[in-house]
């Protein structure tokens, strides 16, 4: 669904309302998620914290959940939990994707076939059941979701980077290193790398956006971070249990999710075309 | 016989990646902690049983064998049997696809029906009056921004509070009962449409920019062509050839991937069949499952392909 | 699958097929809103709740236990004890199969025998104890030989996986046991739709007259809670089960909702791993110390909302109160914190990090892992949760023995001085993975399996119960209560106040629409 969301995502924003909203929804998040632990806000795990299923008050502001917990510092845990993992695994999966990218655009032939065919096997397999099959072999937890985060995005830097490079590597410059007796590995990292960047960081933004949603769809399946620590598909998983009497669970962490994907997406949009201007880009 | 030459590679390349599919899931499903043995036995497994189990299913053999084994019942047409009822997985797969079709075709028909007029509008709108903070923005992050889990369960929330006319749960065929199964399934639909919205309306909004920009409509525009004829001239058809990509790799993803969808609204499809083969560990239903999944993507997208060169060689070869 | 080869419902649909008029109230239909699907077909194989609740409806045991738990006749109508190693049962006259056939003595010989099989795989081989020779005396006694006295014998064949097959069929290859159902239950298998439903109808053989009281019972596959729930509400199905104790107060403003509590000998338990030498629990002293910081009342009033009750090794159910002077259940929280703090020291383990696994399909499990973790923390315990999928639970507690402790539950079974056996590894087998053997409590239980219920009894219990408590191996927390809830506008129901052996159905047969 990688491509998918990236084309859906299309548009031609100029600095507007919208992405000002992006850009300052995003940032409140971030910094929630940045700076929450040292927030006066509670503690997340704390047990017993006030009765159970209270609704929003005062003193609880969204609630607390079956256990008591006050649901206001878990969400802000689970924003934590969903952008942190989400980046550790798109910055990872960024490095890998471009390398391979470059090298299957660059060295062509056996190498780029390698690679095609491996992404295209990725990209077939159904995103859910390869995440589920994955979270289940490293058990649950966070070094499963950052793996499988990036086995679902990795696709889609190679294929953006493959045709870029493809596109830069019969450019002059490029001929005049191989000339000059540069080295394969030097010719990609001086001359391509930098052509490719702009690619990749707006790919950053979209990949970004899928790994918060499929983060939050393992967690919400139960194969996420582990309890009592939460991230926001967890607290959805835990809230939809109890939708007819605290529907506050799941109407707090279901609107910030959708709002920090949306902020990602808003804003991803807006560095596409501060990047990418005027440029008309295939649509597959 | 262009056509040919165009398609061999590509057949070639599908046949390829469905292998590697294939290995992919066999390999990572024997890698699962746990097996069917302690789904059926619980804590009374036992070694003995254990084995008895795994002899029974040919999993005491090794993994080579066991996956040309399965590879060359597959070419033979048997895809194997579930463990848990001892019945061919292809039967109750064949019974479950067109669930997951009609699902499919639900999503796909609201999406259009919503997004494509919204996305022409809105288009049209962006491009005459240069104004850029139109509707379709708005709609096109916001659909693309609500996972499927989170509106699934709101919607389950409302409507089984306020029971209204929808159910949550309860499939009923087509054929037994066309109403109560629209109850059932219009949900889900609708939850897995809201996606397509968002992905159709942005495409052709674009498309429909693009396609204005042109010189042949600014050409008719100042020929003093009315909007309607425009629009129905020039914009609606060659806004038609993105989408139409879209839309196969949009209906490609809703075949194989509306897990969450069917495990949360009951929806007896694929997708909730693999799900309980995968927590069982019932290796034949996820491997052909996955496989299915992945053969019928990958057609979609090759036969996406093909029509998008047929409708427009420019773009065809060199791709 | 069983035809419907009833000459009276193939004279309906004859009936209906020529058009002709049927009685209004031609069939008796009830819904059960069933949260799981069976993990197999075979009834002397599965071992999962799931599976057992609908073996009840289609096959029976030989025995079965009344509201007090107590043994009553099932397709056996009587059963003699003539020595501790020898039993007589007579079956009941007109028990019969859903084919029609007559239940007979081979029957009984050839299921027993097929428990014992090890091709088969039967985990309740095991719990029937060595049986030295069976004979069938006529056709309607069997006579059963152990070579040692066996105290759950009796016990063990009334549970599920007991159940008499038709064994006649099975041989002669009509009948697989293990992708069918074909026994002389109160109903039969007439469609199944795996994960979605089940249409189960009348056996017209059924040996008591006039039972069910239903024609047809339709079964609707529901695990998710919510879903559940708006079934419940707009009466889809009639009766189901939860295991949220909040479901009540969830269903509650609902009309017509009616709820049953039915009272357990289950309880939930932890397995704390005393056999791995990678477990900090190795040490029974820092086992002690997690028994003791356990807040089994906080358990109760967080998870079950104060429905539940603490909970002991011989199950509250059973009403004996036993355990309940020991430190574990009788010291304040603060002088149990305290004891388990000076254990802690004691083995040089001041803050042990261990790991606290449950399957994370039961959220109810999860949350009491939650709450074990905060209150464990206090003693100095530094808990990781690990919510992992069922089948990698059940592999690394059971088979690996690689973990250091685990939340789940206990079936209590009918007897006290049966769940006890459990703390005997060499006997219940299945904890052999992790449950340390402690030769004078085997002997302890070996000695109070022969002992009939007395005061002599009770005070052995209580015995056994604090060398139970001492090795802090397998540790009882609150009882496990199962929330029936039905329309009782929709259904008539008759539910046991008590039930051992996940028989929350026993009286199926008595359930019938309301009119």
């Amino acid at each position: 669904m990688s491509g998918l969301a990236r084309i859906a995502r299309r548009g031609r924003p100029r600095p507007n309302g919208l992405t000002i909203f992006g850009v300052v929804t995003l940032g409140c998040l971030l910094f929630l998620g940045v700076f929450g632990p040292w927030l006066p806000l509670g503690d997340p795990s704390r047990i017993a914290a006030g009765p159970r299923l209270d609704a929003p008050s005062a003193q609880f502001l969204f609630g607390t959940d079956e256990l008591g917990r006050n649901f206001l510092p878990r969400v802000v845990q689970g924003i934590r939990s969903t952008f942190l993992l989400s980046a550790v695994a798109v910055a990872i999966t960024a490095v890998i994707g471009t390398l391979l990218g470059m090298a299957a655009g660059y060295l062509g032939r056996h190498t780029d076939q390698i690679v095609a065919r491996g992404a295209d096997i990725l990209f077939a397999f159904p995103a859910l059941v390869a995440g589920l099959l994955v979270a289940a072999i490293m058990g649950p937890g966070q070094a499963s979701a950052i793996t499988v985060i990036s086995i679902a995005t990795l696709p889609l830097f190679i294929r953006v980077v493959r045709s870029v490079t493809l596109g830069v590597a019969g450019r002059g410059f490029v001929t005049a290193a191989e000339v000059a007796g540069a080295s394969t590995l030097r010719v990609m990292l001086v001359h391509l790398l930098p052509n490719v960047m702009g690619a990749v960081i707006v790919q950053l933004t979209y990949a970004l956006s899928i790994g918060m949603i499929i983060e939050s769809g393992l967690s919400f399946l139960g194969l996420g971070v582990q309890p009592p620590n939460a991230s926001l598909g967890s607290l959805l998983r835990q809230g939809s249990a109890y939708l007819t009497i605290a529907p506050w669970m799941v109407l707090s962490s279901g609107v910030v999710l959708s709002l920090a994907i949306m902020s990602v997406n808003l804003v991803g949009d807006a560095v596409r075309d501060a990047l990418e201007p005027l440029k008309g880009r295939p649509l597959t | 016989m262009r056509l040919a030459t165009y398609l061999l590679p590509r057949v070639l390349a599908a046949l390829v990646t469905l292998l590697g599919v294939s290995v992919l899931v066999f390999l990572s499903l024997r890698l699962l902690p746990g097996g069917y043995a302690d789904i059926l036995l619980g804590p009374f497994v036992t070694p003995e049983a254990r084995a008895v189990i795994a002899q029974r299913y040919g999993l005491d053999q090794p993994l080579v064998v066991q996956y040309l084994r399965w590879v060359w019942a597959m070419l033979g047409g048997d895809f194997g049997v579930s463990m848990v009822t001892q019945r061919p997985v292809i039967d109750e797969l064949l019974r479950r696809a067109p669930v997951t079709l009609q699902l499919a075709l639900i999503a796909l028909v609201l999406a259009l029906a919503v997004g494509y007029p919204l996305g022409v509008l809105s288009g049209v709108r962006a491009a005459s009056r240069r104004k850029r903070r139109d509707f379709g923005r708005v709609i096109g992050a916001m659909g693309a921004s609500v996972p499927d889990f989170v509106l699934g369960s709101v919607l389950i929330f409302v409507f089984s509070v306020w029971s209204l006319w929808f159910r949550v749960g309860g499939y009923v065929p087509l054929g037994v009962d066309p109403v109560g199964n629209l109850r059932t399934m219009l949900l889900p639909g609708l939850t897995l449409s809201v996606f397509g919205v968002a992905l159709i309306l942005r495409t052709t909004r674009d498309a429909v920019l693009r396609v204005m920009t042109e010189p042949h409509i600014t050409a008719a525009v100042a020929r003093g062509a009315s909007p309607g004829a425009i629009i129905r001239r020039h914009i609606l058809r060659n806004a038609a050839i993105p989408v139409v990509t879209v839309v196969a790799t949009y209906f490609g993803f809703l075949l194989g991937g509306a897990v969450i969808v069917e495990v949360l609204f009951s929806v007896p499809g694929v997708g909730l069949y693999i799900f309980n083969g995968l927590l069982n560990r019932d290796y034949a239903i996820v491997q052909a499952g996955v496989l299915l999944a992945a053969m019928v993507f990958i057609t979609i997208n090759m036969l996406a392909d093909v029509l998008y060169a047929l409708i427009d060689p420019r773009v065809g070869v060199s791709r | 699958m069983p035809a419907v080869n009833s000459p009276s419902l193939s004279v309906l649909a004859l009936l209906a097929g020529l058009g002709l008029a049927l009685p209004a109230q031609a069939e008796n239909v009830i819904t059960w809103g069933k949260p799981a699907e069976i993990t197999g077909f075979d009834v002397h194989v599965a071992g999962t709740v799931a599976s057992w609740e609908m073996y009840q409806m289609v096959y029976e045991t030989l025995l079965t236990n009344d509201d007090d738990l107590s043994l009553q006749p099932g397709l056996a109508e009587s059963w003699e004890e003539e020595s501790p190693t020898r039993f007589v049962f007579t079956l009941r006259e007109g028990a019969a199969f859903s084919n029609g056939r007559a239940v007979d003595a081979q029957d009984v010989i050839g299921s027993i025998e097929r428990i014992r099989n090890p091709e088969v795989a039967s985990y309740w081989a095991h719990q029937l104890g060595e049986i030295e020779s069976m004979e069938a005396l006529d056709d309607r006694r069997v006579a059963i030989e152990l070579a040692q006295p066996h105290a759950t014998f009796l016990p063990a064949l009334a549970h599920i996986t007991a159940a008499i097959i038709p064994v006649q069929e099975y041989q002669a290859g009509e009948f697989d046991p293990t992708s069918e159902m074909l026994g002389s239950g109160p109903f039969m298998v007439e469609a199944h739709d795996q994960d979605e439903r089940w249409t189960l109808v009348r056996n017209p053989h059924y040996g008591r007259a006039g039972y069910p009281r239903a024609d047809r019972m339709n079964v609707a596959i529901i695990p998710d809670e919510s879903a559940r729930m708006a079934a419940l509400r707009d009466g889809r199905i009639d009766f189901t089960t939860f295991e949220n104790p909040d479901a009540p107060q969830m269903l509650g403003a609902t009309a017509n909702v009616e709820h049953h509590p039915i009272q357990t000998t289950n309880y939930y338990r932890l397995d704390v791993n005393a056999l791995s030498e990678d477990s900090p629990f190795h040490d029974r002293r820092v086992r002690q110390a997690m028994n003791l910081a356990l807040d089994r009342e906080a358990i109760n009033m967080l998870v079950f909302n104060g429905t539940s009750a603490v909970d002991y090794p011989v199950p509250a159910a059973f009403g004996k109160d036993a355990c309940r002077d020991l430190d574990t259940y009788a010291l304040s929280r603060e002088e149990r914190l305290e004891r388990a703090r000076a254990l802690l020291e004691e083995a040089e383990q001041p803050a042990p990090q261990v790991e606290l696994m449950a399957s994370s399909a039961n959220q109810v499990l999860v949350r009491i892992a939650e709450v074990a973790q905060q209150s464990l923390a206090e003693a100095g315990f530094d808990v990781q949760i690990a919510a992992v999928p069922t089948a990698e639970y059940l592999q690394r507690v059971f088979t690996d023995g690689d973990f250091d402790f685990s939340a789940s539950w206990l079936a209590g079974y009918t007897d006290p001085s049966m769940v006890i056996q459990w703390w005997n590894p060499k006997f219940a087998v299945w904890n052999l993975a992790f449950q340390e053997e402690v030769p004078e409590l085997s002997d302890a239980l070996a000695a109070i399996r022969a002992t009939p219920d007395s005061p002599e009894r009770d005070e052995a219990l209580s015995e056994i119960c604090a060398m139970i408590d001492q090795g802090a191996n397998l540790l009882a927390l609150v009882s496990k209560i199962d929330y029936v809830v039905y329309r009782s506008d929709q259904v008539e129901v008759t539910l046991a106040d008590r039930t051992g052996s996940a028989n929350t159905w026993q009286y199926i047969a008595e359930f019938a629409p309301v009119e």
